[in-house]
């Protein structure tokens, strides 16, 4: 079959050429930036007190997050997944809402209803003490991160016969404590762990959770500083100084992952998703307790994080000016106004565009991938996810020195650093349904005697075409309030709308930001809400036709 | 595991033409993103060529720090005397524009015509850097010459003032107070690195009989908060997150004016006066468009213009807003400190850095 094989060598000239340019290229950009007056003057300029700070911090905010995020998340899945069905589904909406908001609107709306003179202080006279802070930094990323501990442990107990074997335990006298030391965590030991590599690499990622929660404690970490220093970087040294911090970055989350790769066993992926043997939550144990607590804790999780939060949102964002009670007769709707005013209008549009132009483009990189054929297509994989962990920093310093001078003036350099970052998300979903798909069908079609275009048209990619949707929806939701890599690659007139917002709160313009903040956070989740409604007619379809299902899709990561 | 293939989409028939249909439509769709992501740079080249007509109306690229208030009524302003006129609008802090000509440089070249930033110092290091052009208008009449250099042209005058919390007693009554530990913890200060202001004020303090780096080091160790912007300092007074805080006269009065409990407190010795220039940049190449913005916002209606967002102008017998009697402003002796804006900013920050 030398169609095939050419068909398939040039998939991968094609999608090993595009990792090359969208990753490779900037991050060697970034190294012989950094390295521009040698290496060892590089590693002293990363020693000065504020880099190795930032450095600190960052390691204390990463592990202590995937602490507490990975810890309570299993919790969460655990209890939450033997819950039937309808409840479930739920329940795990709420669990994922503080993923689903964008993060600078988590930590602007965090600083609004818990921080010193926010709404809780003023009424209720308590804050969450240390909220502008690293303290504040952690328990708010903490929040953000745990749903995707969650996903990452609920994926793989519908995959593994947990439920089972801890009632075969219980039914030979173990108790609860021994079921989990011996049965529970020994199982999960895998997804325990890429959870954990998940959420370290969100953390180092986060820009606008520490830009927002820790400037007023004078706290930074190295994505924020890379942030700050790029207003001192018309001074060479300081550039030098500042694609030193990001490459550092980028090893660091290169590490992390290479390490938990090898502790894994080798690039396991959650492809074995599709591979349903259980539902445990057929027989749950029906205690008052085990049927109230999940509820009840998943509900005020939900409301503490997201739900309270974003009515204090509403309530700035209707309030004439900072200072004045959320009183009916200080309500106005000039925030709205004055927040379309100006770029807005067209930073919206901008993003948008770039959010669709991304949705577009990702998934036919990913048909590229896909279509190197089942060897090559697991190491593509692989490093299409390694250029996700590249921090949005360090990536964006990246690709503005390589391809800066070539996208003068033009929003399409923030598009090349939404390619290359969102890349996984759009990916994930096609590589799984690759995976499920039968190449005995591309056979039967060439047998009948279709040509090998024809064959892949009908018999391959109407069994990717649901995945390709489900990977355009999610990189259209994050590419549209990504705030990390566009604050660094924007210019004159091409602002994008997480810029904007930005700039408004950095400007103290509480009600205007409050109504843009609004503006970037419900239509995630919306689009959260249809995602699940979705999945829930997919799953009945999947009960009545025995079709492959794509229930198990990984919502990897928050980005803006 | 079988995907299931309708035999209906096994039939190179009608449908195949559709999804090639549908594949068209798409790269179309892309095609007309793509063209919209860069309408900025294509629009480029035809405002290039602007400058060579002279009748053509004016086209540049504005880079500025200025309320947004102040530049959208002069930039009004610019297009009602030049009818035509355009003028993209780069509004950013003081830092964030630093960045932009950081990166601009590195990335072929300034794109800016004109920059109106906020401080002397910030843009006298552009100036040192060659980055703006020595001369480029005769200066009108009337303008205080004090605050000349080769390339800067001042535009207005800024108050650097306290802001308090209404309600507030006792008011602080010269700048030393805010190092008093009756205000521990309740004081904010804006970021030198991002606003111009702010580096205004180092540069002031740093350099005044009495104050020095030490008025700093006092203002830390009495609790003294950073934020990142002059008028999120007032923000954050309005909301009661600190009671008092290093701001800009307008900035408390537009608070005051939508209704936050804020007050303008006019320290001893005086408010810190500095000025607000603006130039025209070495790589602009349309020379023309951006000589006619200068020489507008040094007219008297773009002077009236910035009087009435909130501005002291420069051109005299334009009123601005009123300072109190006996108030007298003082102020640093700017190029004196030209030169010094990094090693300024380096001991800041040893300070108020993380």
């Amino acid at each position: 079959m030398a169609g095939r094989t050419a068909v398939r060598a040039g998939a991968a000239l094609v999608a090993a050429g595009l990792l090359a340019a969208l990753a490779g290229a900037p991050l060697v950009e970034l190294a012989r930036i950094a390295a521009e007056r040698g290496w060892r003057a590089a590693f002293d300029a990363l020693g000065s007190a504020q880099n190795l700070g930032a450095l600190r911090n960052t390691l204390i905010v990463g592990c202590a997050v995937t602490a507490v995020a990975v810890a309570c998340g299993a919790a969460a899945a655990l209890a939450v997944e033997r819950r039937p069905l309808r409840e479930r589904r739920l329940l795990r909406l709420a669990v994922a809402a503080p993923l689903l908001t964008p993060e600078f609107v988590l930590g602007f709306s965090w600083s609004r209803a818990y921080g010193p003179a926010g709404f809780t202080d003023r009424y209720l006279h308590v804050q969450l003490p240390g909220l502008l802070g690293p303290t504040g930094i952690i328990v708010a990323l903490s929040a953000h991160a745990l749903p995707l501990a969650y996903l990452v442990v609920a994926a793989s107990l519908a995959t593994r016969p947990v439920g089972q074997l801890e009632r075969a335990a219980h039914a030979s006298g173990a108790g609860t404590l021994t079921v989990l030391r011996t049965i529970t965590l020994p199982l999960l030991r895998t997804p325990l762990l890429a959870a954990a590599a998940l959420v370290f690499v969100t953390c180092v990622n986060s820009f606008a959770i520490p830009e927002v929660l820790g400037t007023p404690a004078g706290f930074s970490t190295m994505s924020t500083l890379v942030y700050d220093d790029l207003n001192l970087s018309a001074d060479p040294d300081a550039f030098r100084q500042l694609a030193a911090v990001a490459l550092t970055m980028a090893a660091l989350v290169l590490v992390v992952i290479g390490a938990a790769d090898v502790v894994l066993g080798g690039p396991q992926t959650a492809e074995a998703a599709g591979r349903v043997t259980s539902t445990p939550s057929a027989v749950a144990r029906r205690s008052r307790t085990a049927t109230w607590t999940p509820r009840v804790l998943v509900t005020a999780f939900a409301l503490f994080a997201a739900a309270i939060p974003l009515v204090v949102l509403a309530a700035d964002a209707i309030t004439r000016a900072p200072g004045l009670s959320p009183a009916p007769s200080h309500w106005t709707l000039a925030n709205f106004s004055a927040a379309m005013a100006g770029e807005t209008v067209p930073a919206l549009a901008r993003s948008l565009a770039l959010a669709a132009a991304a949705a577009v483009l990702i998934p036919a990189m990913s048909l590229a991938v896909v279509a190197t054929g089942p060897r090559v297509r697991g190491p593509l994989g692989t490093a299409v996810t390694l250029a996700y962990a590249i921090p949005g920093s360090a990536l964006a310093v990246g690709v503005l020195i390589a391809y800066g001078r070539w996208f003068v003036g033009s929003a399409l350099i923030i598009l090349i650093a939404y390619a290359g970052k969102l890349w996984a998300l759009g990916h994930r979903p096609v590589a799984a349904a690759a995976a499920r798909l039968d190449p005995a069908l591309t056979r039967a079609a060439r047998a009948s005697g279709a040509g090998p275009l024809t064959a892949w048209r009908a018999a391959t990619l109407p069994g990717l075409a649901p995945a390709l949707a489900a990977g355009g929806a999610l990189v259209l939701i994050f590419a549209s309030h990504e705030l990390t890599m566009s604050s660094i690659l924007y210019g004159p007139g091409t602002q994008t709308l997480a810029v904007v917002v930005l700039n408004q709160q950095q400007l103290g313009q509480t009600g205007p930001t409050s109504a843009l903040a609004l503006v970037l956070g419900i239509p995630p989740l919306l689009a959260g809400l249809a995602l699940a409604h979705g999945r829930r007619t997919a799953a009945a379809a999947n009960a009545t036709s025995r079709r492959p299902t794509t229930a198990a899709i990984p919502v990897t990561a928050g980005t803006a | 595991m079988n995907a299931h293939v309708t035999p209906s989409s096994c039939r190179p028939s009608t449908r195949g033409r559709a999804r090639h249909a549908a594949l068209l439509a798409l790269l179309a769709c892309l095609a007309l993103i793509v063209a919209a992501c860069s309408s900025n740079s294509s629009t480029q080249p035809s405002a290039l060529s602007q400058s060579a007509a002279s009748t053509a109306p004016p086209s540049l690229t504005l880079y500025t720090s200025v309320t947004q208030n102040t530049v959208d009524s002069v930039v009004a302003g610019f297009k009602s005397v030049h009818p035509g006129a355009s003028v993209t609008v780069f509004r950013a802090t003081t830092g964030a524009i630093n960045a932009r000509l950081a990166a601009d440089e590195r990335t072929g070249g300034v794109r800016a015509d004109v920059i109106w930033g906020t401080d002397p110092l910030s843009m006298q290091a552009y100036a040192a850097q060659g980055l703006l052009r020595d001369k480029p208008i005769a200066s009108p009449t009337g303008i205080p010459t004090q605050y000349e250099t080769n390339a800067l042209y001042p535009t207005r005058l800024l108050y650097v003032v306290i802001v308090a919390r209404k309600g507030l007693t006792p008011l602080p009554v010269s700048w030393s107070d805010l190092t008093n530990p009756a205000y521990r913890g309740k004081v904010a200060i804006p970021d030198p690195a991002a606003a111009g202001s702010a580096l205004a004020a180092l540069g002031y303090f740093a350099t005044a009989p009495g104050y020095g780096m030490s008025y700093f080091q006092q203002l830390k160790s009495n609790g003294a908060v950073q934020v990142a912007t002059v008028p999120e300092v007032v923000t954050d007074v309005a909301q009661g997150r600190y009671e008092l805080g290093i701001t800009l006269d307008s900035e408390v009065r537009t608070a005051a004016a939508a209704g936050s409990p804020v007050q303008i407190v006019w320290p001893t010795p005086g408010p810190i006066a500095l000025y607000s220039p603006i130039a025209v940049t070495t790589a602009t190449k349309r020379v023309a468009a951006a000589d006619a913005f200068l020489d507008y916002v040094l007219s008297s209606d773009a002077q009236k213009r910035i009087a009435a967002t909130g501005w002291q102008p420069v051109l005299p017998g334009i009123a601005g807003p009123p300072i109190p009697a006996g108030v007298v402003p003082v102020s640093a002796d700017w190029p004196s400190l030209f030169g010094q804006q990094k090693a300024l900013l380096q001991q800041y920050q040893a300070l108020f850095g993380s």
